[in-house]
């Protein structure tokens, strides 16, 4: 296994394992970069070790029991190395055999990274870089902003953990639903953000995060349908986009759909299903899976962005139920759920809008409504794609001038 | 670990001093993991004192002015931020409609029995 893959996925349980041991998110992180670094030199060169994680483990544990012994004001501050810096470091062999029992506390680790009392933008960074092993130079390219930035943004939220006492442990039962839903909060976050097309792949970060959770919380049934619905949507990435251009649903090459992870997704949201609640990832994710199928049920797609709209209270999803009803009962009946919505700010909303006013044959006030979404529009392809509109609608207010009396 | 609640009230019109503690939160105060508190008076009776280049400058009033105004002073012991702002959220329970509580962990400090 290359050094790259095995840092990508065993940097979150080494990091949340050490933060366990240590108690302090920034010593934990010093040395298990430290461990990885040491890695990265000797792996090559005398073998991998049979037990990765627990060499990792040991090797960051020890290079942090040589810091504190420097520093050894921080040693009362830290739980389980007061006994560790009498006895001296062991050797990295010491922990291997056992290391298949090593507790895997990624869990605690992202209900630390994502505490309410940390700012969004805080969460979102810390758990790309706690639990995703993103460096904070990938995390400043995602975000577009400069490294110096970035670099502040993470040091303060994680003296912010240390000195404000943020716990790393799993909510007790009463708190979980709120604290669970602010976690699966920052991966779709970090999700959509990926759906921008910079950089970085947060897209493939989030899906990575959603995984784990769900490998991590089997019982929960959003922690499971988060993942489905990222995947379910990410499947179509590579048929969403021809020549530059934005391809809509229906004209989409179903072969350049990933089955594999349709699959994926598809059992995920099975398994949620099971457990017979439905928050708002389970019915996305639902929906997600409705519009794959051929023809589109719209009626049942109608129905669950209805209850999607009673359990978030959402005007962008009423706007999403719009779209649904105007398949079922005509353009008109959709704009008439679009009039009484207040989304002016939001793109989307007004490409929407010139979409069905385009089919009810409005076609000057569709002119309209494209250019309000061609002022709104931050991508290239959605900007190519709307100026194709603009000028479709435009030929038609030529040839027919009285429609155009805005 | 140490925290400090500093509560914030919204402005009201009566005599505070002369109004009890509701029964409710002085239970509260006598939990034994408060470890001191303190009431203060409406910010009408501050007064700042600042050092303005080496200049002492005195200003009627609190230092920050804002409509809500620092009310009181809890000292609390608890595990972790979690425990601290569970304390904070029952004494949120029965103070007044539009008070505010900020939970700062204590760094160090020293108290006198009052």
């Amino acid at each position: 296994m290359a050094l790259d893959t095995v840092f990508r996925d065993q940097w979150g349980r080494v990091l949340a394992t050490l933060v366990g041991i240590l108690g302090d998110i920034e010593l934990a992180e010093d040395a298990a970069a430290e461990a990885f670094a040491v890695a990265a030199e000797r792996w090559p060169r005398d073998g991998e070790p049979a037990n990765p994680i627990g060499w990792l483990i040991t090797t960051a544990r020890n290079r942090a029991i040589d810091h504190l012994r420097r520093r050894q004001v921080l040693a009362d501050k830290t739980k389980l190395l007061a006994r560790d810096i009498e006895t001296g470091p062991q050797p990295p062999e010491a922990l291997m055999d056992d290391a298949a029992t090593i507790p895997d506390e990624r869990l605690e680790l992202i209900f630390t990274c994502c505490h309410p009392a940390l700012s969004l933008e805080a969460q979102v960074a810390l758990t790309l870089r706690a639990l995703g092993g993103l460096t904070t130079d990938e995390i400043a390219l995602a975000f577009l902003v400069p490294f110096e930035t970035m670099s502040k943004r993470l040091t303060r939220a994680k003296h912010k953990i240390r000195h404000a006492g943020i716990p790393f442990a799993i909510p007790p039962d009463h708190q979980l639903p709120d604290r669970l839903a602010a976690v699966l909060a920052v991966v779709y976050l970090i999700f959509n953000q990926g759906w921008g097309g910079g950089r970085v792949d947060l897209a493939a970060e989030a899906i990575h995060l959603g995984r784990a959770l769900a490998d991590l919380m089997p019982d929960e049934p959003e922690a499971l349908a988060l993942p489905a619905l990222m995947l379910l949507h990410d499947a179509r990435k590579a048929a969403r986009l021809r020549d530059g251009q934005i391809v809509p649903l229906d004209d989409q090459d179903r072969t350049l759909w990933d089955t594999r992870q349709i699959d994926e997704g598809r059992a995920l949201l099975r398994r949620a299903m099971a457990r017979g609640q439905t928050g708002p990832y389970l019915v996305q994710a639902a929906i997600a899976d409705l519009h794959l199928h051929e023809p589109r049920d719209w009626r049942q797609i109608a129905a669950l962005y209805q209850t999607l709209a009673r359990q978030t209270r959402s005007p962008i999803v009423e706007m999403n139920r719009a779209i649904a009803v105007a398949e079922i009962d005509g353009p008109e009946a959709g704009l008439a759920i679009l009039d009484g919505l207040d989304l002016d700010h939001y793109r989307y909303f007004h490409s929407t809008r010139a979409e069905l006013l385009r089919r009810a044959g409005r076609d000057g006030e569709a002119h309209h409504a494209y250019r309000r979404a061609l002022d709104l529009a931050q991508t290239e392809p959605e900007q190519r794609f709307l100026a194709g509109r603009l000028a479709e609608t435009k030929s038609s207010v030529r040839r027919e001038p009285g429609c155009d009396s805005t | 670990m140490q925290y400090a609640l500093l509560a914030y009230s919204p402005p009201e019109d009566t005599d505070r001093a002369t109004r009890p503690i509701p029964g409710d939160l002085a239970a509260l105060l006598d939990r034994p993991d408060v470890t001191g508190w303190a009431r203060l008076h409406a910010d009408e009776s501050a007064t700042t004192l600042r050092n303005d280049e080496e200049r002492m400058l005195l200003t009627d009033g609190p230092f920050i002015d804002s409509k809500e105004y620092l009310a009181g002073l809890i000292l609390i012991e608890a595990d972790d931020l979690d425990g601290a702002l569970a304390i904070a959220e029952r004494m949120l329970q029965v103070t007044r409609p539009g008070t505010a509580i900020e939970v700062r962990p204590v760094i160090d400090g020293r108290l006198r029995g009052a």
